[in-house]
């Protein structure tokens, strides 16, 4: 009977490690395999990330002021500063406009004037080019 | 027993030899960057070819159709599928478009690796500054060599082990050391100003057939350099199509006799000690003056002429007269507090220092010919320098190009402070330079640089250049302005020099107005508005 139970013990002990061993065998082929598909992924991923840069120089290259110059001047657009008399300067402050028309009409003048009179509103802190 | 005992250790080194290997880990090259971060020089990863032409079953058919994607010579593809070697490069960094058309092929034996390829979006623009890379990444000229070992980084490696054909197996790395990507390198040059000087000097180069032409532009407060140009130039993506002649940086390169533009200096010295005064006159004998055993000429005859006429019309007999009031010592000083005779510290590579030599080795006739420009040979750089000195309110500033070096996160490694040297002149000498010099721009020999509502002041300069049997030539010339705008409170100090210029020679009418487009354009594009 000892003998029995003796040869038992010794059939789960091999089996126990013919499964832990098979276990093994199956979780090392399981991580290679996940190392080649992390590998694809990576390959695929820096390929991306390769063309992404090719594309990135790519728009840097159309960016260029060399290449925007050329293209320009193959359409013929030649843009140059617009000389003095070309622009208009408009005062910075609305209010300094009317300040410096109440000091034109004087101070007899002004006391007849209620309110402010309508004007146009500059668009201030700007100067606008005229183009001829 | 022998093998367990004996050859255990050289068998086992022979067994990991075989399924370890060794992976280099290559580093991103660093970017290198204008003034607001605008990309000068980036990598890419491009593919190469090579072969195994053991592995190559059908060597004659594999050349014939790879010459046809590859456009090399079949002879010579089938030469290198020949060789006794296991590993043969076919061709390097190849077009996207041409590796998939070669890996289409699917040709045995024809294999790709990844190299990073240095490339330049903006093609020839500053290219003397960024200068390039070799075929193996390394840098050959300019920043790119200057700031190698910051730009390189540090390769990285790892040991693995390989399977049966022989690729790597992941997951089984043994240990890795990461690659460290390069730095970046931020440079003081603005692309847009760099554009705008390149154009100008392109056109004018091209319209006077020159041999060489130099641009550039300065903050004459900081020394920070916003465009330097120099022609002819290259396009650093394909070195190979262009002569070594057209990759150097003439600007801090070459030296030459700068001739009238050199009288900044002699004035300035005068008026600095005292000799002269901006209103004495001088009597400039009506053209031809004799000293020593030479006749001295000017390019129009002139009488009498206060100081500041004799610079506004350059007259060489004025300013020879008002350097021998000063002497040989005097003069010597001075050229040496202008930087002249020495490298200005740009730190671009090949540099020269120019030919001052000390009043000991002057002749009779040096201190008169030195006056104007002649027996002295200057850069352009030092040019800048110069004039930048007058600029400024009197004080030397080392020019510079490099604002800084940082890490791929942004964290400054290094940064290169502006740094003022020394005075050179006082405050009150600079200004009455200042006022002089608009005057060559407002009716003198510069007015070719006048800028509306700008008040640029400058000087022109024609030198003669010297033939090689010692005499100065009555062909050939170097011309040159070296100017500042607005002149009471200077922005930006712009010097263009033009070598051999033709049928043209003259500073004022080949130079002078290249620094009034660019100077106008400047203005536009720092949006500082006309008085």
């Amino acid at each position: 009977m000892k003998d029995i139970l003796k040869a038992h013990k010794i059939l789960v002990y091999i089996f126990t490690l013919t499964i832990i061993a098979l276990v093994y065998v199956n979780q090392q082929a399981l991580i290679y395999q996940m190392g080649l598909s992390v590998k694809e992924n990576y390959q695929i991923y820096s390929k991306l990330v390769d063309h992404n840069r090719i594309l990135g120089y790519n728009v840097l290259n159309l960016k260029s002021p060399v290449s925007l110059q050329t293209r320009l001047l193959a359409k013929k657009v030649e843009l140059n500063m617009p000389r003095k008399w070309q622009v208009v300067k408009i005062e910075s402050s609305p209010t300094k406009i009317v300040r410096k028309d109440a000091a034109k009409r004087g101070l007899f003048a002004s006391l007849f004037i209620i309110g402010r009179e309508a004007e146009a509103s500059p668009n201030i802190n700007s100067y606008t080019p005229i183009s001829h | 027993m022998f093998v367990q005992l004996g050859a255990a250790k050289p068998l086992s080194k022979l067994a990991s030899d075989q399924y370890k290997t060794y992976v280099r880990l290559l580093p991103k090259r660093g970017v290198i960057y204008d003034r607001n971060l605008r990309e000068l020089a980036v990598s890419i990863n491009l593919n190469s070819i090579f072969l195994d032409p053991e592995l190559v079953e059908d060597k004659e058919s594999a050349a014939q159709k790879l010459s046809g994607v590859l456009g090399i010579d079949a002879e010579k593809i089938l030469q290198k599928l020949n060789k006794d070697k296991r590993f043969v490069w076919l061709a390097r960094k190849l077009d996207p478009a041409v590796e998939r058309a070669a890996r289409n092929l699917h040709i045995k034996g024809v294999d790709f690796i990844k190299e990073p390829q240095r490339v330049y979006p903006n093609a020839t623009l500053a290219s003397h500054i960024t200068g390039f890379v070799g075929l193996d990444d390394e840098g050959l000229e300019g920043v790119e060599l200057l700031f190698d070992d910051h730009l390189k980084g540090t390769i990285g490696w790892r040991y693995s082990i390989r399977d049966a054909k022989q690729r790597e197996v992941p997951g089984y790395e043994y240990r890795e050391i990461p690659p460290a990507d390069g730095n970046d390198v931020v440079l003081t040059i603005d692309n847009v100003v760099q554009a705008i000087a390149e154009k100008e000097l392109d056109n004018s180069f091209k319209k006077y057939n020159a041999k060489g032409a130099n641009i550039i532009v300065m903050d004459p407060y900081t020394g920070a350099i916003l465009a330097l140009a120099s022609r002819p130039t290259y396009d650093p993506n394909d070195i190979k199509a262009y002569p070594a002649e057209a990759r150097r940086n003439r600007a801090i390169c070459d030296f030459f006799e700068p001739g009238s533009s050199f009288k900044i200096v002699t004035a300035t010295a005068v008026l600095e000690e005292g000799v002269v005064d901006a209103g004495d006159e001088f009597f400039c004998e009506n053209g031809e003056f004799k000293w020593s055993s030479h006749t001295y000429h000017d390019h129009k005859p002139y009488g009498w002429l206060a100081f500041r006429d004799v610079i506004k019309y350059s007259s060489n007999i004025g300013t020879m007269k008002s350097a021998i009031k000063l002497g040989s010592s005097g003069l010597y000083r001075y050229m040496k507090r202008f930087g002249f005779g020495k490298k200005t510290g740009i730190g671009l590579p090949g540099e020269v220092t120019g030919i001052m030599r000390h009043p000991n080795q002057w002749s009779k006739l040096s201190l008169c010919s030195m006056s104007m420009g002649q027996e002295v040979a200057v850069t352009a750089i030092q040019l800048a320098c110069a004039i930048s000195s007058i600029a400024n309110g009197g004080y030397f500033v080392r020019p510079n190009i490099i604002d800084r070096v940082q890490d791929r996160t942004g964290n400054v490694l290094e940064h290169f402070e502006p740094k003022k040297m020394h005075r050179v002149v006082s405050e009150d000498t600079a200004e009455k330079m200042r006022q002089i010099l608009r005057g060559v721009v407002d009716g003198g020999t510069g007015r070719f640089a006048e800028v509306e509502g700008y008040f640029p002041a400058g000087k022109t300069g024609t030198a003669q250049k010297v033939e090689p049997n010692g005499t100065y030539s009555h062909r050939n010339f170097t011309a040159s302005f070296i100017g500042f705008l607005p002149y009471d409170k200077p922005r930006f100090v712009v010097v263009v020099t033009m070598d051999e210029p033709r049928p043209q020679y003259y500073g004022g009418t080949v130079c002078a107005p290249v620094f009034k487009k660019v100077a106008a354009q400047l203005m536009g594009y720092y949006k500082i508005e006309p008085r």
